[in-house]
């Protein structure tokens, strides 16, 4: 091993002109969350009732969508194409092709998100005639200002230059390489990046072909079934979109700083290749309870959705085995006693711990949620939050927040400022998200909504079950304020951290796998194989609803209306069209109104 | 390809796994026989709903001996009618249509839940058991004042219901 | 630094350790965790879910 030469020499002293890329998107993703979280905190205390005095209920959904956006899109995207560079350039050990495309792609997609949020923004005042309070699925007919629209399209344009980026660098390396199994990293960046144009090219669409221009005034009406349907092609996907970068932590980082290796190379590689085939043809599984689909549609996607289980459960394994070795390496012994025998005072190796055990937990509520029938119990209620709240929420974004302690000395060669901070900032987050999640998964069971303002009603009372409403509440409250704090502690980390001067000798290498590449099938590389099968299996699953749905609404919508939450005056129409046999509610609107005015 | 023993045991157990969530979701279908709302009705223009046969008077009506029919309207900001009174130990059908944006409707804490999108009909089909009193709740966003829309399920006993009937009220 | 995995996994270097390591602990734990799935699962379906007021039909 040449770890003796090598050992000395961090990716920030290799690959400078890389590393300022990586630390960039690192830090937008950072702001990205920090911004979210302020919002988080605002709206748990709000729709709990502890506190609704910083917002009107009207404005919740102001905040609402930027916390979505924000954190779902922006935090998540920047976190991963940060890493992804950082990922490439490591393990095919060459420097990108051209650093000019990489500032233009993170470019675009700093631009696009900058109007994006400000469109959301702009909601919270009355001086901009703009706002985009349609929260980050912007399902039709609700309208945003166009910026938002077409935000979103620059963000996504961006990100497909980053995707271009690493398969050109692979390229390159290829050619100076013919013979060489593609490094595990570069093969999951590449498979999640084939995955991410197959699914973005869906939402990309609607917002080209139909929204952006529909909020120009351009077109008249949308099909609201297509446009949504379209959505959740994109909106399943997605969701692996996030969580394909934290399981290249897991896969590759981890096993590192249990102080073991990858238990197994091949078994790693076939797990992304399932999530290219399978992450997309599920979609209409958010849409189990949408008229206008066939029963069999929905079926057909559960199923997929259900053997989409697959790769999760493989995972689990493969990455616990690792860390196992890991502690058997430091002398573990016994059929669990190799537990205490693992480095917990590390954030980035308790973070990440902590983060697959909450993933573990929100692999149940997964399961709830794709079971197409029992999905009438807890569609649209807060047992929704509750389940992506340990997966986005955690699984990634506390994975992501511990691999920065690992990560970011490695891209800046400053140390963390206090490694103990940042253990009671992952831990906080545990607990925190462990109340949080699990009160919102009983409120979901009791039938309270989620994306409300006030989810408490004055013609009834929800049944009395685990403790109740008003109890469940509470947990809330506490649990997002201690996830609030432990954003603030991560931040405030990392800041300090940024203070530190620069050191050497900080460098990590990272191991090879137990069951190296070389056991592996030869034919896992050929990405072209399994791009076309996954685009063959969209096919099969998509092209016969949306052909459904098209014939029955139209490419254009059933005489739909337009509804723009982003200007004054339309608010005004819309009290109105309410009727005056709703008269109670329309007072209470109309006076929301006079509110927003 | 090496993969380990212990592997392939947590393979077959997964495999194992995913059959029987299946097979719980088919039991579902065909014991209890939960049916998915689906595309069984046609099409239906949004801005003609005031025209419609079935939507322009949202009501309960009796179409068989222990069979009822529920035309519910959803906009911006409440359910039309409201309440909806069915009676007690019957089977109902409602039907759920959207004037404007994108709706929900939840019997909270119950199983009938049911997205409402323009141009299209929901319906779902319940039984009803003893005289009970249900809140409907929109469960999609909808708009500024979404948090205020919410309605009435009241399953009330024969007798009350024909009574009710009678004094052209819904109560 | 930036050494990818390829170069470095020969087959001598690995193949020995893989037949010594028999995740023993990693397969308790899992089973545990299958049995909590199973159980959970049973619960939320059979007893809450099917258990509810206003059973959609048709
Ligand atoms: C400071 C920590 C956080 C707090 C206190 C928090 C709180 C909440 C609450 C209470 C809701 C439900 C609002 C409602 O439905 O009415 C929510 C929604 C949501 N959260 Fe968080 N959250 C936090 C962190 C995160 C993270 C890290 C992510 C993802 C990376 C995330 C993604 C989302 C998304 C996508 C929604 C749904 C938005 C929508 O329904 O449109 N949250 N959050
Ligand atoms: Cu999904
Ligand atoms: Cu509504």
């Amino acid at each position: 091993m040449s770890e003796a030469i090598e050992g000395d020499r961090t990716f920030a002293d290799e690959f400078p002109a890389e590393a300022r890329v990586v630390r960039a998107a690192l830090l937008g993703s950072f702001l990205a969350l920090t911004l979210g979280a302020v919002f988080g905190i605002i709206q748990t205390l709000h729709r709990t009732g502890v506190f609704r005095g910083l917002i009107s209920s009207t404005d919740y959904y102001t905040s609402l969508t930027a916390h979505g956006v924000f954190l779902a899109l922006s935090f998540t995207t920047f976190f991963l194409v940060g890493l992804f560079t950082w990922a490439v350039v490591r393990s095919l050990d060459r420097p990108l092709i051209d650093i000019r495309i990489t500032w233009t792609w993170y470019g675009l997609m700093a631009a696009g998100m900058t109007m994006t949020g400000i469109s959301i923004l702009a909601g919270f005042t009355d001086a901009l005639d703009m706002s985009a309070d349609v929260l980050f699925t912007f399902y039709a007919p609700l309208q945003a200002h166009p910026m938002f629209y077409a935000g979103l399209a620059v963000f996504i344009v961006g990100s497909w230059i980053a995707g271009a980026d690493y398969f050109r660098t692979w390229l390159a390396w290829k050619r100076e390489h013919p013979d060489d199994r593609i490094p595990l990293q570069t093969f999951m960046v590449l498979t999640t990046m084939a995955m991410w144009y197959i699914a973005s090219s869906a939402v990309a669409a609607s917002v080209l072909v139909f929204l952006l221009p529909w909020s120009l005034g351009l077109i008249d009406q949308v099909n609201p079934t297509l446009t949504r349907t379209l959505f959740w092609f994109f909106g399943h996907p997605v969701v692996y979109f996030w969580l394909m970068p934290a399981y290249l932590l897991w896969y590759t980082v981890l096993p590192k700083i249990a102080g073991g290796r990858l238990f197994s190379d091949p078994l790693a590689r076939v797990v992304f290749v399932l999530f290219l085939l399978l992450s997309t043809p599920v979609g209409i599984h958010h849409q189990y309870l949408d008229p206008g689909i066939a029963e069999g549609f929905k079926f057909i996607s559960m199923t997929n959705t259900m053997f989409l289980l697959l790769p999760s459960l493989l995972t689990a394994f493969t990455v616990v085995a690792s860390v196992e070795y890991g502690a058997r390496q430091r002398g573990g012994t016994g059929l669990l006693g190799w537990l205490t025998d693992l480095p917990w005072r590390d954030p980035a190796f308790t973070g990440m711990m902590l983060a697959g055990l909450m993933f573990a937990a929100g692999g149940f509520s997964g399961m709830v949620n794709a079971g197409m029938n029992i999905n009438y119990m807890i569609h649209n209620t807060i047992w929704v939050p509750g389940h992506f709240h340990l997966t986005v929420g955690t699984a990634v974004a506390l994975t992501f927040m511990a691999a920065t302690y690992w990560l970011w000395p490695q891209i800046t060669n400053k140390p963390i400022y206090s490694r103990s901070i940042g253990l009671v900032q992952v831990v906080v987050w545990f607990v925190g998200m462990a109340l949080m999640s699990n009160a919102m998964h009983a409120q979901g069971i009791l039938g309270v909504p989620r994306r409300t303002a006030e989810p408490e009603y004055s013609g009834f009372d929800y049944p009395v079950m685990f403790g109740g409403f008003e109890e469940l509440n509470v947990q809330i409250a506490i649990g997002g304020t201690l996830l609030f704090v432990s954003t603030v502690l991560f931040v405030g980390n990392l800041v300090l951290t940024m203070g530190n001067p620069k050191v050497s000798g900080l460098a990590e290498e990272l191991p090879p796998a137990l069951s190296g590449p070389d056991d592996a099938p030869r034919v896992l590389d050929n990405l072209g194989l399994w791009v076309g099968i996954a685009l063959v299996l969209v096919v099969l699953a998509y092209a016969l609803p949306l052909a459904a749905i098209i014939n029955r609404g139209g490419l254009l919508g059933p005489g739909v209306g337009t509804y723009p939450v982003w200007f004054a005056p339309a608010l005004d129409a819309l009290a109105n069209a309410a009727t005056p046999s709703l008269g109670a509610i329309t007072d209470a609107a109309a006076s929301l109104v006079e509110v927003i005015r | 390809m090496h993969i380990h023993a212990y592997e392939k045991v947590w393979l077959a157990a997964s495999v194992l796994l995913i059959l029987f969530l299946l097979g719980s979701v088919t039991y579902g279908a065909v014991g209890p026989g939960i049916a998915m709302v689906s595309d069984g009705e046609s099409a239906i223009d949004p801005g003609g709903i005031d025209e419609d046969e079935r939507f322009s008077e949202p009501r309960v009506e009796q179409v068989g001996e222990t069979e009822y029919e529920a035309y519910v309207v959803a906009r911006q900001f409440g359910f039309q009618p409201d309440p909806i009174v069915v009676p007690a130990n019957s089977t109902v059908t409602f039907y759920v249509t959207s004037a404007d944006v994108i709706h929900g409707f939840e019997v909270a804490g119950t199983n009938a839940n049911t997205m409402v999108v323009p141009g299209e009909v929901a319906e779902i089909t319940v039984e009803t058991d003893a005289p009970a009193e249900y809140g409907i709740v929109c469960n999609e966003y909808c708009g500024a004042a979404h948090h205020g829309m919410e309605g009435k399920l009241e399953v009330v006993s024969q007798s009350e219901f024909d009574g009710g009937r009678n004094g052209g009220d819904g109560e | 630094m930036g050494r990818n995995e390829a170069a470095h996994a020969s087959a001598s270097d690995v193949s020995g350790d893989t037949e010594e390591f028999d995740p023993i602990g990693t397969l308790t734990l899992i089973g545990i965790y299958f049995v909590i799935l199973v159980l959970s699962w049973v619960y939320i379906y059979y007893i809450e879910f099917l258990g509810r007021d206003l059973i959609v039909v048709g």
